[in-house]
């Protein structure tokens, strides 16, 4: 038992004296915030006059996907007709421009052709496009079958990709959605050239001529977007009410392979590109005239490629495209006095807790000194570990967190060193107290910390900025309160209480006992 | 044998020694009295002048101006002083690349006189035309989608953890307990309406702070009370004897865990804030530290009598008065659950009213503590070697 308990001491003592070593030697230390340590501000403006209104979409828009990508607590506001992002823990300019590099718009436009533009030549297509494009798109309740297609197909294979709309199980089929027919039967302007046509690269690199945009990501409903995996990474996005008219009237034209989706090969319909930023992400040949309610896009699509295209599809896209303008770096908001006077502060408050602690314990109040020693090691530790791999940045409201969550620590201690006096009046000795006071103990500051994770997990999973910050912060304290309090006060007690130095003390605990 | 268990004669002699034995179901209507009075002031407050929300929230002015050896944050800081302008709201950032460098000042709205003053002032402190200052407004930070997330997870938040107690305690707990929390944080919310401190991120983070500190420190004491009862069980004490006795039983481990809580944020206060001159600290301190005191005052006395008023009357077939002054001593001291007042004369105290406290006058007092046990603790034998 004893062995156990100096192993446990030890082990703890040990671990967190390595941890915080390699830390201090790698110079891993937690990123601060940007109210302390500053960070790089990214300036980003509109390529076109942009109203207000639009300037806070994109505001949010950027946020969330800041926050998305692991960017923690990001600082985004609209100033006058630009948007600034401030990043914490980014050093580098340029890690900055590439961070808030956000794509915004996203275009549905009919491909004209791969390879060049001017004139459409059906002989012979080049395939250009890399698998991305050998994508079909299908009513999301249909599973087409047998549309992949070699890895690397010859040219003349690619037809057979394409699934004959009446393949489509009758459930599904154009016809039972009745609010979308006049729609479709609406005349589509036939233009003989095609005007407007642009040569927009893919994202492998090759190029694709498209036709002018026909819609936007607006057509899509915002956070419909799912991954479907049942053959190879698709995406299924449900279409908006007032977007399904603009979908399928483009639809339509593809199918038909009128002259502005023309066919680019012979037995091919038209494909519906779709465009993020002027970059082709993939280009789903159409397999039916009209969709009701949800289209499935499917294909070679890589696991990564599916979810980026669903991430975009959800986020929504912005009004108005934005370009990043210049970065800058940027000083701590609050002033470098302010972390200094938080730790000062937070030190000579602890000190003094200390002072009042031993003076009360006693003894036993050394336990509390070395206890508060390894959790700050331990909270440093993790801290740092923790926002090397989330960037998660400790602000000025964090520091303070901690120190309050130091008195939460030092709760653990009372309660236990409180209920060991309870069983000294009872009359037992120290020996025999410490090991039922524990038990007694670790119930409570279990039930009690248990309660503060819950918060913490469930405020990081569902909320934003600065309060997932703290969240993850009364996530890590409470975890070291925790462990510091079983794998160190818990033997450190109980050894000290079996030590001859205790034994022969009158005073325990700042009270007479009985003496073995 | 050394045992040094005489009742002491001072009030805070018996806090020291576990041997308090005050009343405080008896005093349940001083805990609701503070909590309705909170509740309506803050109301009151919100409704009347609401909160005063900062920059990050309601957006506000920026400047842009060009710095130099002679102008940076400093002087920027100087200029808004000058003007009236608390710097503690304001954020005032140096922007700098390869090429030039920015003091980007953001304040609260101004009106559009001053503003304008500001903007003059800043040229002939920055040495430039008032061309070259870039005066705009700038939008929050703060979105509306932020606070909506940040409710919504409170919200599953408190269902989770009201689950959670009730599983581990029982769900007339839960209720006491988030009663005390919204107390808590209603009343952070009512220091920072009442006296108009700026709202900040930071803020909503001690409310968070205050929420878990409050949570926190019911239930190490609803723990005690838990295990109480199921050693009272078997005599069928009554719940508000059970609440009573674990109450004092916990009283010195609820002040010693508040002082070592609230020192170091006094020491933010005072120290940080006040003498250093860190006044981002301020206000974020002060709520903390309404929120901690609120927090320690509503587990005693909210939560708990609460809790005890809730189950007045669940499984307990005995009524009778509730136990005050020293037969309440006695329990809090561990007699355990057969204990009888070894002394009649402090048996029959029951004219003395219900305040254990005031019972100095009580006859238990001075005596050694043995008198009040039937069943002393039997002396430890001699060791065997």
């Amino acid at each position: 038992m004893r062995r156990r308990l100096w192993t446990s001491l030890i082990g703890v003592v040990l671990i967190v004296l390595a941890t915080l070593v390699y830390n201090v030697a790698t110079d891993n230390t937690p990123i601060l915030g940007l109210d302390l340590q500053g960070g790089v501000s990214v300036i980003l403006a509109p390529v076109e006059p942009a109203s207000e209104q639009d300037l806070i979409i994109i505001r949010d828009l950027i946020r969330d996907e800041l926050e998305r990508r692991g960017i923690a607590e990001p600082d985004v506001r609209v100033q006058g007709q630009t948007i600034v992002v401030d990043l914490p823990g980014v050093r580098d300019q340029g890690d900055a421009l590439s961070a808030v590099d956000v794509s915004g718009v996203v275009e549905l436009r009919p491909v004209v052709n791969f390879s060049d533009c001017p004139a459409p030549d059906t002989s012979a297509p080049a395939l250009g496009l890399g698998e991305d494009t050998a994508t079909t798109v299908a009513p999301a309740t249909s599973e087409p079958a047998g549309f992949r297609r070699p890895q690397s197909p010859p040219a003349d294979s690619l037809p057979t990709d394409s699934i004959p709309a009446d393949s489509i199980p009758t459930g599904t089929t154009p016809t039972d959605t009745s609010p979308v027919d006049p729609v479709v039967n609406e005349p589509v302007p036939v233009t003989p050239t095609v005007t407007g046509a642009e040569l927009l690269p893919t994202r492998d690199g090759s190029v694709v001529c498209v036709g002018p945009a026909q819609g936007t990501g607006e057509v899509f409903s915002k956070g419909s977007a799912q991954l479907t995996g049942d053959q190879g990474w698709g995406v299924a996005v449900d279409l908006r009410s007032d977007g399904q008219a603009t979908w399928n009237a483009l639809a339509n034209e593809c199918y038909n392979a009128t002259p502005t989706c023309p066919s680019t090969q012979p037995g091919v319909r038209g494909q519906i590109a779709i465009v993020l930023d002027d970059v082709v992400q993939s280009a789903p040949q159409v397999n039916q005239p009209n969709f009701a309610g949800s289209v499935a896009i499917t294909g070679d699509f890589s696991k990564a490629e599916a979810e980026d295209l669903v991430n975009v599809l959800n986020r929504g896209a912005f009004p108005v495209q934005v370009e990043a303008q210049e970065a800058r770096t940027v000083s701590a908001s609050a002033g470098s006095d302010s972390l200094q006077a938080a730790i000062v502060a937070g030190l000579i408050g602890m000190l003094l807790v200390v002072v009042l602690l031993i003076a009360y314990y006693r003894w036993l109040g050394l336990v509390i000194v070395g206890g508060l020693i390894v959790w700050a090691g331990m909270v440093f530790s993790m801290a740092s570990f923790v926002s090397g791999w989330t960037n998660y940045a400790l602000s000025l409201a964090g520091v303070t967190g901690i120190i309050v969550a130091i008195g939460v620590t030092v709760d653990s201690y009372v309660v236990f060193f409180e209920r060991i006096k309870d069983e000294l009046r009872n009359g037992r000795t120290i020996k025999n107290a410490a090991p039922r006071s524990f038990k007694m103990t670790w119930r409570t500051i279990w039930s009690a910390d248990v309660v503060s994770l819950i918060g913490a997990i469930i405020l990081f999973m569902l909320s934003v900025g600065s309060v997932r910050g703290f969240a993850l912060y009364l996530g890590l304290t409470t975890i070291c309160d925790l462990l510091v309090c079983y794998f160190f006060t818990r033997p450190a007690v109980l050894l000290l209480s079996q030590s001859k130095l205790m034994q022969k003390q009158e005073h325990v605990l700042g009270m007479n006992v009985a003496t073995a | 044998m050394t045992l040094d268990n005489t009742i002491s004669s001072s009030g805070l002699g018996r806090l020291f020694k576990g041997q308090t034995a005050i009343d405080f179901y008896g005093h349940r209507r001083i805990g609701l009295y503070t909590a309705v009075i909170i509740v309506i002031v803050t109301v009151v407050s919100l409704f009347t002048q609401g909160l005063n929300l900062g920059l990050d929230f309601e957006g506000g002015d920026a400047w842009d101006i060009p710095a130099s050896e002679t102008f940076g944050v400093a002087e920027a800081e100087q200029v808004l002083s000058d003007n009236g302008i608390s710097t503690a709201d304001a954020r005032i950032q140096l922007r700098s690349s390869e090429t030039s460098d920015v003091v980007t000042v953001q304040v609260e709205e101004l009106p559009r006189e001053q503003a304008a003053k500001v903007t003059a002032d800043f040229a002939d402190a920055a040495g430039v035309t008032s061309q070259d200052v870039s005066f705009s407004f700038t939008s929050s930070t703060w979105g509306s989608e932020i606070t909506k997330k940040a409710i919504r997870a409170l919200v599953v938040f408190i269902i989770i953890v009201s689950i959670f107690i009730s599983i581990r305690f029982e769900w007339r707990m839960a209720l006491a307990a988030i009663a005390a929390m919204v107390n808590d944080v209603v009343a952070a919310v009512g220091v920072y309406s009442v006296f108009q401190f700026t709202v900040t991120p930071a803020t909503v983070i001690a409310f968070l702070t205050i929420l878990g500190y409050s949570l926190y420190d019911t239930i190490v004491v609803f723990d005690r009370v838990e295990e109480n009862e199921g050693k009272f069980a078997a005599v069928r004490m009554p719940y508000q004897d059970v609440v009573n006795i674990s109450m004092n039983q916990v009283l010195m481990r609820s002040l010693m865990t508040s002082f070592s809580s609230i020192i170091p944020v006094l020491s933010l206060l005072i120290l940080g804030s006040g003498i250093m001159g860190a006044v981002a600290l301020q206000e974020f301190a002060l709520a903390l530290l309404v929120g901690m005191i609120s927090g320690v005052y509503s587990s005693i006395f909210i939560a708990t009598p609460l809790l005890a008023w809730l189950k007045r009357d669940v499984g307990r077939k005995t009524y009778r008065d509730r136990l005050v002054g020293d037969d309440l001593r006695a329990m809090v001291m561990g007699a355990g659950a057969r204990a009888r007042m070894a002394t009649e004369t402090a048996a029959s105290t029951d004219g003395e009213g219900d305040d254990g406290e005031r019972g100095l006058v009580s006859t238990g007092i001075g005596q050694p503590a043995d008198q009040l046990l039937t069943h002393p603790p039997r002396p430890r034998k001699k060791k065997r070697r």
